[in-house]
């Protein structure tokens, strides 16, 4: 009797094994917009009146290191910068950010920034909001 | 001779471990493993791809139908917006944009998607960057960078002129390890990109 429990045991913990084994599979929203995504990116966007790319670029990258992230990469062409940092208090997390400057028709440019920690994208606007104060006072370090 | 042949056989024929031991040992084992949690023993239940023969022959469907699903054809030849475009579709998609070439029409990209419980962060595997020399870490990490892929998705889009007036847009993404062979989440990235250019796509036929 003592010898089926036993059994009873070992085959319920096999199947629990088993059944959390397998291998995730790909959600169908894997590469659709989540509602919170369509919500958040109008903060995420700031227009500048900046007529020159490359000085917004410049700001960009000059309010990222005021911040202190490390610029990973910047492609002046398409206007693409990314830059991580490890964050407060501990420095034990991971701060990224992708920023796309875009010139608009009206000769005004167009900054998104996205920020990802860890691995949770950042839906605070207060972090936003920090930013692209960073890049105002930065932008009007390099225009004057 | 005959008599030690003998023995060493009987030895053989011998369990190892007493019978009434057995079921205890593995019972012990079982619950060690569910006390640790299921998902932490990544190694275990991802098998590892050795074989570069196994890997051709890895994809479960057809080829042809995976790679319509992938592209699409749009009335533009302008290259350079179009990649705009995807990079800040990606942005919509909460993806982090890490490799960009003009030239060669490329646009790679990460993101982390909460399917499991993952105990506690490893840096080096969420700052793993594949394309770069930068390494942005606290200290070194043997382990580091390979240790739990369950969560992370792999895109990569490029961009090429089918004719004077038209380009070809083919997506990939990778889950687990894996190339995503489902068409569903392929229509949904470019139902969002169609959306974000104001064009509309065409299958290849």
């Amino acid at each position: 009797m003592r010898l089926l429990k036993e059994y009873r045991i070992i085959v319920i913990a096999a199947i629990c094994l088993v059944v959390g084994c397998t291998t995730p599979q790909p959600s169908q929203d894997l590469l659709a917009p989540t509602e919170a995504q369509m919500k958040i990116r109008s903060v995420q966007t700031r227009a500048f009146d900046v007529k020159d790319r490359q000085v917004g670029m410049r700001a960009v990258i000059a309010a990222l290191q005021d911040l202190g992230f490390i610029i990973e990469r910047a492609n002046e062409h398409l206007g693409l910068v990314t830059a991580a940092r490890f964050a407060e208090p501990n420095f034990y997390d991971v701060v990224g950010v992708t920023v796309t400057v875009r010139s608009e028709t009206d000769g005004r440019m167009m900054i998104r920034a996205n920020a990802i920690y860890n691995n949770k994208p950042i839906d605070d606007p207060k972090v936003y909001q920090n930013f692209f104060a960073t890049l105002e006072r930065s932008l009007f370090v390099t225009k004057h | 001779m005959n008599t030690s042949l003998h023995a060493i056989i009987q030895a053989s024929r011998r369990p190892l471990i007493e019978w009434s031991l057995g079921p205890r040992i593995v019972l012990g084992v079982g619950l060690c493993l569910l006390l640790q949690g299921c998902p932490t023993p990544y190694e275990l239940r991802h098998e590892n791809q050795w074989d570069s023969r196994e890997q051709i022959w890895l994809s479960d469907e057809s080829q042809v139908r995976v790679r319509a699903a992938q592209s699409r054809i749009f009335d533009t030849a302008d290259q350079h917006r179009m990649l705009a475009t995807i990079v800040s579709t990606m942005q919509d998609l909460d993806f982090k944009v890490e490799v960009l070439d003009e030239e060669l029409g490329i646009v790679s990209g990460k993101k982390y998607v909460e399917n499991e419980q993952i105990y506690g962060v490893d840096l080096s595997y969420l700052l793993y960057q594949p394309d770069t020399l930068l390494v942005l870490n606290r200290s070194y990490r043997t382990w580091g960078p390979f240790h739990h892929r369950t969560n992370l998705v792999r895109f990569t889009a490029t961009v090429r002129k089918r004719s004077d007036t038209q380009l070809i847009v083919r997506a990939n993404a990778q889950f687990y390890l894996r190339a995503v062979e489902d068409p569903t989440p392929y229509q949904k990235f470019f139902r969002t990109l169609e959306q974000a250019l104001f064009l509309q796509g065409k299958l290849v036929e």
